[in-house]
């Protein structure tokens, strides 16, 4: 089954074929032949119900797990034979978690500043650097506040910023207002569009909730570990309907 | 924020477990420091005895356990005295005793010729009497210690002697002991016809190497203590301790490694979803690592100066014995201390090594799924 990209002229940010990820020495098969495309400045959001694999899909093209099988292709670089994956970490994906996951013990500020280290940036350039990032989402003189301090939508728009350090052409998203209240779920969706125009952002947003996805320019469903539905992806729904057995 | 500041920032988080590491290390470094210090004082203490009365070195017993125990017939002083290059030589008798509160006084037997020629720096008084034997002269400390003056009589092991000098030389135990004539040192430590070590002067231009070589090759039995280094030849006591120091030096290293890695350990345990997360945004393993074992070494620095002044608190406080007051004079020497730093960093290292590769391990999402 395959996930084809509306045909815009813009280049493939990410292109995913045969992606196949097995947890538990292959007894749980949470990828099943995945294939896809992410158009460059193109919002997409990844859905379907827990459990169908779009969290570890988000996972694998955010490279913090190796696939069993299957190809990602990301700005030209094939993520499998890539030698400095930490590089690509770094400066071509920025990843929010559902979970804020910054550092309690840091501030606000030092939180941004933490993926700048692997940048060629100086103290004070982080610092500043920091600063500017905070004001973009809006917490102007927050920066000293440490996670407890910060309601949880701050927080997460501490993990906006802090995933956008290192000016990254990719914003991968994994839930970013599941654990939010849905006015602050709003603001960070809100930011996560307005950052996308005005940087030229790739989104990739991985959600549960229909209202979310429903922001996209397209939606990737996802059903098992498998692409059934994804607005021009012809034969999608065929397939889906057709009820492919699990290998 | 710097990377410095960020590692303060992940030891300051933990004080108290931060605060028991710290304090476990510098035991051990304690130990090392103080121990590194009385073996310095005491070589520095043998060295001066290498220089007595003004000697270019020394010739004792080979492989004496201890250089109060050497034995030099008093006949072989001719020999050595024979040998090309020596100007004169003296033969000295050392004795150790209990006397008053003093359980190491030092009483040096020297023939009347040999004082005569080469004196201590004189006090007070002056020199025994030629063929006299029951005279002696005090050091400036052992004259405080029997508050005893020229003219009094002071008992060293049942013998009644007369005090005719007080001398200061500026060396603990001399100053702390005292000289009496050979035959009487000989009669009270019962070492009749023999000496401890003898005194060598050169004639001028005289290589000291080439005549202590000349010397041994001339007198079996006996070796020539041209420096501090050839000490272990006529006194194992030191070698003892300088193993010793090795030996406490390792234990200390092991101790505090595995104190250091149940620390980092813990610690890396805590933080693998933390860790996590830094891969997750780009941090490399280098990284990662080069953050732990900064950790560690953060500690063991600290660990090392506390260790050192705790050290050095410690000697002090020995010192403060009346018996070790008058046996040692405190070396505090760059070596020890550039030990003991040397000793906290293969701490850190050593514990840091297995914590450290463990969270490079760790694939950002298996550290991110850690509970």
């Amino acid at each position: 089954m395959s996930e084809q990209a509306p045909q815009t002229g813009r280049a493939a940010a990410i292109r995913i074929r045969g992606l196949v990820k097995t947890f538990d020495e292959g007894l749980i098969r949470a990828l099943n032949g995945v294939d896809m495309e992410v158009l460059q400045g193109e919002f997409a959001a990844i859905v379907g119900p827990s459990g169908c694999g779009k969290s570890t899909l988000l996972h694998l093209i955010a490279a913090l797990d190796r696939p069993d099988e299957g190809t990602i292709e990301v700005l030209g670089h094939e993520l499998r034979t890539e030698r400095n994956l930490d590089h690509y970490r770094a400066r071509d994906v920025g990843l929010v978690f559902q979970l804020d996951n910054l550092i309690m013990t840091l501030s606000a500020a030092e939180n941004v500043q933490v993926p700048m280290f692997e940048s060629h940036r100086g103290a004070g350039e982080r610092r500043a650097r920091a600063e500017e990032l905070l004001e973009m989402v809006g917490l102007t003189g927050r920066d000293k506040n440490r996670p407890a301090q910060l309601s949880g939508g701050e927080r997460q728009r501490v993990a906006i910023a802090r995933a956008l350090a290192n000016d990254p052409p990719i914003l991968l998203a994994d839930e970013p207002t599941g654990r939010l209240d849905s006015v602050s779920g709003k603001r960070v969706l809100e930011l996560i569009e307005e950052l996308r125009v005005k940087r030229g952002l790739t989104v990739v947003l991985v959600t549960h909730e229909s209202n979310v996805a429903e922001r996209a320019d397209r939606v990737i469903r996802m059903l098992d570990g498998r692409v059934v539905e994804g607005g021009t992806g012809a034969g999608a729904e065929a397939e889906a309907a057709a009820g492919q057995e699990k290998p | 924020m710097t990377f410095v500041a960020l590692i303060l920032k992940n030891i300051v988080r933990q004080r108290t477990r931060t605060f028991l590491t710290v304090l476990g290390i510098s035991l051990g470094i304690t130990t090392v420091v103080a121990l590194g210090v009385v073996t310095e004082s005491l070589k520095a203490s043998s060295g001066e005895i290498l220089k007595l009365g003004g000697a270019d070195f020394m010739v004792a017993q080979e492989g004496a356990a201890d250089l109060s125990f050497s034995i030099v017939p008093q006949d072989d002083i001719a020999a050595i005295q024979a040998t090309e290059g020596v100007a004169n030589t003296e033969g000295i008798l050392f004795h150790i005793a209990r006397v008053g509160s003093n359980p190491f006084f030092f009483l040096g037997g020297r023939e009347h010729a040999g004082i005569l020629a080469n004196p201590p720096p004189i006090r007070e008084g002056g020199i025994w009497d030629k063929g006299a034997t029951d005279q002696v002269m005090l050091g400036v400390n052992a004259v405080k210690n029997l508050d005893a003056g020229v003219g009094d009589t002071v008992t060293i092991e049942d013998r009644q002697l007369k005090v005719v000098g007080i001398y200061q030389t500026g060396m603990l135990y001399e100053d702390a002991g005292a000289y009496a004539p050979l035959p009487t040192v000989q009669e009270i430590a019962g070492k009749t016809g023999v000496v401890t070590a003898v005194f060598v002067h050169l004639e001028p231009g005289a290589d000291p190497e080439t005549v202590g070589k000349a010397i041994e090759d001339r007198v079996p039995g006996v070796a020539s203590i041209i420096n501090v280094g050839d000490y272990g030849k006529v006194d194992q006591g030191i070698q003892m301790l300088d193993a010793a120091n090795l030996a406490i030096s390792v234990l200390a290293v092991g101790i505090g490694a595995i104190g250091v890695m149940n620390t980092m350990i813990m610690s890396v345990f805590e933080r693998t979803r933390e860790i996590g997360i830094l891969r997750a945004v780009g941090w490399s393993g280098r990284r990662i690592l080069r953050m732990i074992i900064s950790e560690s070494l953060v500690l063991c620095v600290i660990a090392a100066g506390v260790g050192s002044a705790l050290g050095v608190l410690a000697t002090r406080a020995i010192l403060l014995i009346d018996t070790v007051k008058n046996l040692l004079e405190p070396q505090y020497t760059l070596d020890i201390f550039v030990r003991a730093l040397v000793v906290a960093v293969a701490v850190a290292l050593a514990g840091a090594a297995y914590p450290a590769f463990r969270a490079v391990r760790l694939t950002p999402m298996e550290a991110l799924r850690y509970e």
